[in-house]
């Protein structure tokens, strides 16, 4: 087989099992299950299929969709290193979450709904990885759109999913009103979708970059990778099953964002990349800021991932979209441990998520707790641990190009160490404050063993060295890059010190701050005004609330009354009721009235004397 | 006389539209029949003023004729109205209408 | 003097059509029609037409009107029906669809710049002239049965057929027709 067959294979595998559990398993969930896991391990064993018959190459192939006239649209695929990269990704911690929602979704009523939407996500996910052009590109990112919705408002029955799943949908389709205006502009402005094509045009001719083209498309990562001001939905989209927010909110549809980006990095000016490099900056401290404020375990996780998002843009708007690349990743495996891990204690504390109900877990959970333990040194860049790596070399990119993005960033790795610690201190030591904490247990084998797999790889996935040929290559062409630069190496031991100053006075100060199992949350308690100014977030979600409820719906109802009163009546019932007018004025013809014959005698007669005396016609 | 020929036109015309008002407005079939007398008669008077300010007969003569082929018309439309009389027993217009609507 | 006598006939004339066509009673209506025409009988003698004038009072007023009020009386019209009333309503749609055609007329006649001059009549006793290629105008009644018989023979006789016509056509109409016949 061809390597465009294999990876047709790949992509069509999910879809197939979406489209069996949808039609013949809703209602045998077991069943389900087992097929959307096998379906999982297909496309990893397809993309590793892929990937030997690449030898590293680019495979392009394509068929054509549409096509009007001049204009056709095609599906096709373009896999070069960084789709090879993050494909190996999206498929491998996709299996391992499909293997943990096996034991976590056991004795959930939906399963075999639950799984389908896994699938369905895992098929527009591939779709979008491995795309050719921009309108394949929006097609599938529509769909991952529509999985995520469907599967945050996965537990029907209560009002904070549904809502949630709104949420994200509306949320993301904001940006992808600016996606779509950008892909029209991009047709219009190079006559082609095609990611290649465009590619060449502006290296033959760098004044085709248009800033225009590059913010447009932008809006589309915006809404998708929750960066300022669409980051609203990422929180409330823990409403959904733990392994959906691993999988979906935190490993691969928000990095979907950052990976399009890279994709079309040949059309960013440096305007934007500026733009983006502080766009993100700012959410990495602001959500960062946001984390103290929260006790749900999910949601503190849910602000790590916009901090680390900003992160990943930062990387990208300093011009290095293979670290941001880098960061992905490795983001990708701890993110995604610490949510299985998450999931683990809720499943073992009986779906109780309050951190200031839990405590002791290290006792009751071990090996959930060491790996746990493992994902939190990542993400706070821990030397040797994967995080370490990719955040390095962000802050001294941030470092080299300006003093206050660098200062930003610091703070943020600061910030990234203290609620941390504020987690793992409160939930994992101390007394367990609630019944359902004294009760916890060790989670099957099912969820447990993802969690060792993914700790392995959040130590070892940072070992660039140590990834496959054919993946990485762009990551190792903007390390170089990074190494060789004016500066690179006394920034880089700043950053050496800096960094582990973070972690260390992270850690060990929000162990003093907070203490090991204290009661309650020692800065609400404490200064209850500081707590509660960040837990307000700065009040985003209040503000937009008030924005649509107050604005938009008045908006909304006027155009509705415009609609209805205009269009409706006027020009749909007006026009039919000009006929029927018409009608029965014809009508009164016919009846036998003696006086309609009168008027209509009349009417005649000032015609004829209209066209008599030459004034009409 | 001083009254030139566009004031016998105003009273023709009125004498019409009062004519046209009677049609239009009343139910009853044989004052209908007599406002449409009264619009022949507007005409006829219009026609003597032209005729007058013209200087010839015609308009005379055609008075004669429309005053002739107006009683032959009036004696065949009241007998008409005598059947329908006594077929409907009744001369109102909206009560001769044998069409629903 | 004459002027005088216009004003007040065409008064006459018009006041008595408003109450023919307003007033709810047929045999009123019909007796307010015989004034409108003898009214109008006044002006054709004012307009010098005295042979119509005689014809107008002799045919119309005389013969037509009357045989109005025999048929209204034959057929015992009601009273009550058609009452004021009862066009109320009716009256402003319809004095206002006659007035908007007569506004129409007016509107057409201004823009399509046909305006009629105001003449005045001029006396009939001097010489006439053939004028338009029509017979010349006189007052007297030799005049009119010269041009009827000469002229507009052909109009005549079909006039005449015309008459015969109708004659019988009432005949035909009128006759009773038993409801258990055939």
């Amino acid at each position: 087989m061809t390597a465009a067959q294999i990876l047709l294979a790949a992509l069509l595998t999910p879809l197939l099992s979406a489209v069996l559990i949808a039609c013949f398993l809703r209602r045998r969930g077991t069943l389900a299950s087992y097929l959307s896991v096998a379906a999982a391990a297909g496309i990893c064993a397809f993309s590793y299929l892929a990937i030997q018959a690449t030898n590293g190459s680019t495979i392009r192939a394509a068929i054509e969709w549409l096509s009007f006239g001049n204009f056709t649209v095609s599906m096709g695929f373009l896999f070069d290193g960084v789709s090879a990269t993050m494909l190996t990704m999206v498929a491998f911690v996709g299996l391992l979450i499909h293997v943990f929602s096996l034991g976590y979704m056991a004795d959930d009523k939906a399963k075999g709904r639950f799984f389908g939407g896994l699938s369905i996500f895992m098929f527009s996910m591939l779709g979008i990885i491995l795309a050719d052009n921009l309108i394949m590109i929006f097609v599938f990112w529509e769909l991952v759109g529509f999985s995520s919705y469907m599967l945050i408002g996965h537990y029907l029955d209560t009002d904070e999913a549904a809502a949630a799943s709104k949420k994200a949908f509306i949320v993301n389709r904001i940006g992808d009103l600016g996606f779509l205006i950008g892909i029209v502009y991009a047709y219009w402005h190079f006559g082609t979708t095609n990611l290649e094509a465009m590619g060449a045009a502006v290296n033959a001719d760098s004044s085709l970059i248009s800033w225009a083209i590059a913010a447009l498309l932008m809006c589309g990562f915006i809404g998708k990778s929750a960066q300022f001001p669409l980051h609203v939905w990422l929180p409330d989209a823990m409403a959904g099953p733990t392994p959906v927010s691993a999988l979906i909110h935190a490993a691969t549809m928000v990095a979907a964002g950052v990976y399009f980006l890279i994709r079309i990095a040949f059309l960013f000016p440096e305007s934007v990349l500026g733009g983006i490099a502080i766009l993100g900056t700012s959410v990495a401290v602001y959500a960062g800021f946001c984390a103290y404020g929260q006790n749900d375990i999910k949601k503190i996780l849910a602000y790590s991932t916009l901090s680390q998002l900003g992160y990943m843009s930062a990387a990208f708007g300093l011009g290095y979209p293979g670290i941001a690349l880098f960061h992905l990743i490795t983001h990708a495996f701890f993110k995604a441990l610490l949510f299985l891990g998450a999931g683990s204690i809720i499943h073992g504390c009986h779906h109780e998520q309050d951190i200031l109900k839990m405590g002791g877990i290290l006792k009751k959970m071990p090996i959930t707790s060491i790996t746990f333990f493992i994902g939190v040194l990542a993400l706070c860049g821990v030397y040797g641990f994967a995080g370490f790596y990719s955040k390095d070399a962000i802050l001294v990119a941030g470092g080299l190009d300006s003093t206050a993005i660098f200062a930003l960033l610091t703070l943020g790795a600061f910030l990234t160490a203290g609620y941390m610690g504020r987690l793992v201190w409160i939930v994992f030591f101390g007394e367990p404050k609630s019944d359902a904490a004294a009760h916890a247990h060790e989670s099957g084998f099912s969820m447990v063993l993802p969690l060792i797999i993914l700790a392995v790889l959040s130590v070892v996935g940072g070992w660039i060295g140590v990834w496959p040929e054919a993946t990485g290559e762009i990551i190792r062409d903007n390390l170089e890059h990074l190494h060789h630069a004016e500066g690179h190496d006394e920034m880089h031991s700043k950053v050496m010190i800096l960094g582990s100053a973070a972690w260390i006075v992270g850690l060990l100060g929000s162990l003093f701050f907070y203490g090991v199992g204290k009661n309650g949350d020692a800065l609400q308690n404490r200064s209850k005004p500081v707590y509660e100014f960040l837990k307000a977030r700065l009040w985003f979600d209040e503000i937009y609330g008030f924005y649509v409820a107050k604005i938009q719906q008045r908006v909304a109802v006027l155009l509705s009354f415009l609609d209805v009163f205009l269009i409706k009546g006027l020009f749909v019932r007006g026009s039919a009721g000009l006929v029927g007018l018409v009608g029965a004025c014809s009508r009164s013809l016919h009846v036998g009235n003696i006086h309609g014959y009168v008027y209509w005698f009349l009417a005649g007669i000032i015609l004829l004397w209209a066209l008599a005396s030459g004034v009409a016609l | 006389m001083t009254v030139g020929l566009n004031a016998f036109l105003i009273v023709a015309g009125l004498l019409f539209a009062v004519g046209l008002l009677g049609v239009t407005l009343r139910q009853n079939t044989l004052v209908i029949y007599m406002s449409l007398e009264l619009m022949l008669n507007a005409v006829n008077l219009a026609f003597v003023a032209f005729s007058r300010y013209n200087g010839t007969m015609d308009g005379n003569l055609f008075v004669f004729f429309i005053i002739t082929v107006a009683a032959a018309e009036v004696a065949l439309g009241l007998a008409i109205i005598v059947a329908l009389f006594r077929r409907r027993q009744s001369v109102m217009v909206d009560k001769l209408n044998a069409l629903s609507h | 003097m004459l002027d005088i006598l216009f004003y007040v006939f065409s008064a006459i004339t018009l006041i008595a059509a408003v109450l023919m066509v307003l007033t709810p009673n047929a045999v009123n209506g019909a007796m307010c029609m015989i004034v409108a025409f003898i009214g109008t009988a006044a002006l054709f003698v004012l307009l010098e037409a005295y042979f119509l004038a005689v014809i107008q009072v002799v045919v119309y007023a005389g013969a037509v009107m009357v045989l109005f009020l025999f048929i209204i009386m034959l057929l015992d019209v009601d009273k009550g029906e058609g009452g004021a009333t009862e066009y109320k309503d009716k009256l402003t749609i319809g004095a206002s669809a006659i007035g908007f055609l007569l506004l129409v007329m007016l509107v057409f006649s201004a823009f399509s710049g046909a305006h009629l001059p105001e003449p005045g009549l001029t006396a009939v006793t001097e010489n006439p002239e053939v004028f338009n290629g029509g017979v010349p105008f006189t007052t007297s009644s030799k005049s009119f049965g010269y041009s009827l018989f000469t002229k507009y023979m052909l109009p005549f006789q079909v006039a005449g057929f015309l008459l015969l016509a109708a004659m019988i056509g009432v005949i035909v109409v009128s006759k009773k027709h038993d409801i258990a016949e055939d």
